[in-house]
């Protein structure tokens, strides 16, 4: 047995190996030479590198503009979240009943799930269009508005369409794991609480949202990582306009490197994507633990 | 008695309320796709109409014809090829690593899965400075190759995790049982474990395809000419410049763009929920 099991770890080494090389090819070696370029003025335009220490990233952070792309990153991925969450758990809870009917109403929000990002962008882009779009013809119809609004020229708007197509595209997730997750919370518990007399509210409140909270935690995290890398909607409906309001740290770092060909700012850029990521990642992991100790 | 009847008649007005409450959202929420599919059938005199028809009143499939030039189609053929491509390395690259670390049980086999899943977080124009040179060098851009490296650096780490489910699922007694009879690895690997694992493959394949369809960024970074352009870098490159304003015209290739995750989600439903929420929910 011993003979066959040695056999079998070699085997199971040798499975490993495509993984690993792929790792080292595309994931290790672009990273740590990401890592060396943003010590270095590397540009597509520049011939011959030169090692210059931090200056990118004290360039960086000296400027006002980026900045402003920390702050529309947070504002749009954390809205696109919260919004998202909220909406995808209340839709789960509605769900969470047996209703004749429920699966019909599952499927119909699924329907948003396979619509691709390019979709999404084209589609928001007419449905906000200033002159024709039918958001501004419904908001004049029930008097909210008195004039068309032009969504995407004014800062607050741009970033609440973004936030809008974000968080639409990402109901019917947030709504399928929230719903996974409250199917595992026993019956029993919300039953005893409801004969003790709590109120619909109070359970979900008291007993309901603690429970998720880790899930939810550790869902937005995963959104975070995602939201983040995601470029299309930006890029396709504002440019990152107007003047840089919607200007995500991904576009902002993408077009760093590939349309001012500036290798060694936007390195340092995503360098500080990914620390401004992990900061993030470690404050919600110790404030999820701090409220179960 | 009276009291059943209070609880009776209560639940019966929260039914209600329920109801109208998934009414209301299922109209807000789909309204989007609604607009989507009637602007697509509408003529170019209708879709600028105020106020606005809400269902084509003379249905035209027009838009579909104006937008589907030859260059259109081979985006739609790039993407297609493309997304399989890398549906079929990721999935075989993922399942022999899931295998492997499931069997290996160390350290370090914990500490590859852990830096695959930690490179999910890898910034990617970090990582597409180094790729592009290094695969101009290898004289790759413009080709499928280098699309596929990058959507497979995208969902490798997926695929791991959950084919990894999937291979701790395994009874280790039915090889073992194997090896009894005499039968090598490989053949063991190939005749038992294989297909044991086809359900996990469906779900990451799916997983992978939705992912390659959708993804932006590599498409337009690492093509250069319109004849390899995938779907999304191809529609905003070229289709959207031509066809500005036209809405019509845009909807229609919108509305077309979701077609293969349609079918694939049509045919697929459970192992669709299974792949995109990517082992999150196991249903």
């Amino acid at each position: 047995m011993s003979y066959v099991f040695r056999q079998h770890r070699l085997a199971a080494l040798l499975l490993l190996m495509p993984a690993l090389l792929f790792a080292a090819a595309f994931l290790v070696y672009p990273l740590g030479n990401g890592l060396w370029l943003s010590l270095t003025n590397a540009s597509a335009l520049r011939p011959k590198a030169k090692f210059v220490g931090l200056a990118n990233y004290t360039y960086l952070l000296s400027t006002s503009e980026f900045w402003t792309v920390i702050f529309n990153t947070i504002v749009i991925v954390g809205g696109a979240i919260a919004l998202s969450t909220a909406v995808g758990l209340a839709l789960a809870l509605l769900v969470n009943r047996k209703l004749p009917g429920v699966a019909l109403f599952r499927a119909g929000i699924f329907q948003i799930w396979i619509v691709p990002w390019i979709s999404v962008a084209i589609l928001w882009g007419w449905i906000f269009n200033a002159d024709y779009g039918v958001v501004n013809y419904l908001l004049m119809d029930v008097g909210l508005i008195r004039a068309p609004v032009n969504w995407f020229a004014d800062t607050t708007t741009a970033r609440v369409v973004i936030i809008l197509g974000f968080a639409w595209r990402m109901i019917p997730f947030m709504m399928v794991v929230s719903l996974a997750a409250l199917q595992t919370i026993p019956a029993e518990i919300l039953e005893a609480a409801a004969v003790d007399g709590a109120a619909p509210m109070q359970r979900f409140l008291r007993i309901t949202l603690p429970i998720l909270r880790p899930m939810l935690v550790t869902l937005a995290l995963l959104q975070l990582v995602k939201l983040f890398q995601e470029i299309t909607l930006p890029w396709i409906l504002t440019q990152g306009g107007p003047v840089n309001a919607t200007t995500t740290l991904s576009l902002y770092t993408y077009k760093l490197a590939f349309q001012q060909w500036d290798y060694g700012l936007a390195a340092s850029a995503g360098t500080l994507w990914l620390i401004l990521l992990s900061l993030i990642a470690l404050v919600a992991v110790r404030l999820t633990r701090r409220r179960y100790q | 008695m009276t009291e059943l009847s209070h609880i009776d008649r209560r639940l019966h007005a929260s039914r209600i309320a329920s109801y109208v409450v998934m009414a209301v959202s299922l109209i807000v929420l789909l309204f989007p796709l609604a607009w989507l599919l009637a602007t697509a059938f509408k003529s170019r005199g209708e879709v600028f109409m105020v106020p606005p028809t809400w269902w084509p009143r003379q249905p035209t499939v027009e838009p579909f014809a104006d937008a589907f030039t030859p260059t259109m189609l081979r985006f739609f053929f790039n993407s297609i090829l493309i997304a399989a491509l890398t549906a079929v390395v990721s999935t075989a690259i993922g399942a022999c690593a899931a295998y492997a670390i499931v069997r290996l049980q160390h350290w370090a086999t914990n500490l590859v899965l852990l830096f695959f899943l930690g490179s999910l977080a890898f910034p990617l124009p970090l990582l597409m400075i180094t790729l592009y040179l290094l695969l101009s060098r290898l004289g790759l851009i413009d080709t499928y190759p280098a699309v596929v490296v990058g959507h497979v650096i995208l969902t490798l780490p997926v695929v791991i995790w959950l084919l990894k489910g999937f291979a701790e699922s395994l009874p280790v007694e039915v090889e073992e049982a194997a090896y009894v009879d005499g039968a090598g690895v490989l053949r063991i690997i190939w005749l038992v474990v294989l297909p044991m694992m086809r359900p996990g493959f469906t779900a990451a394949a799916i997983y992978v395809f939705v992912t390659s369809w959708n993804e932006f960024t590599f498409g337009l970074t690492f093509t250069t000419s319109s004849d390899m352009r995938p779907l999304p870098a191809g529609i905003t490159l070229l289709f959207l410049q031509e066809f500005q304003y036209q809405w019509p015209q845009m909807m229609a290739v919108a509305a077309t763009a979701t077609v293969p995750i349609l079918v694939l989600f049509l045919a697929f439903q459970k192992n669709f929920v299974e792949g995109v929420t990517a082992g999150a929910v196991k249903s």
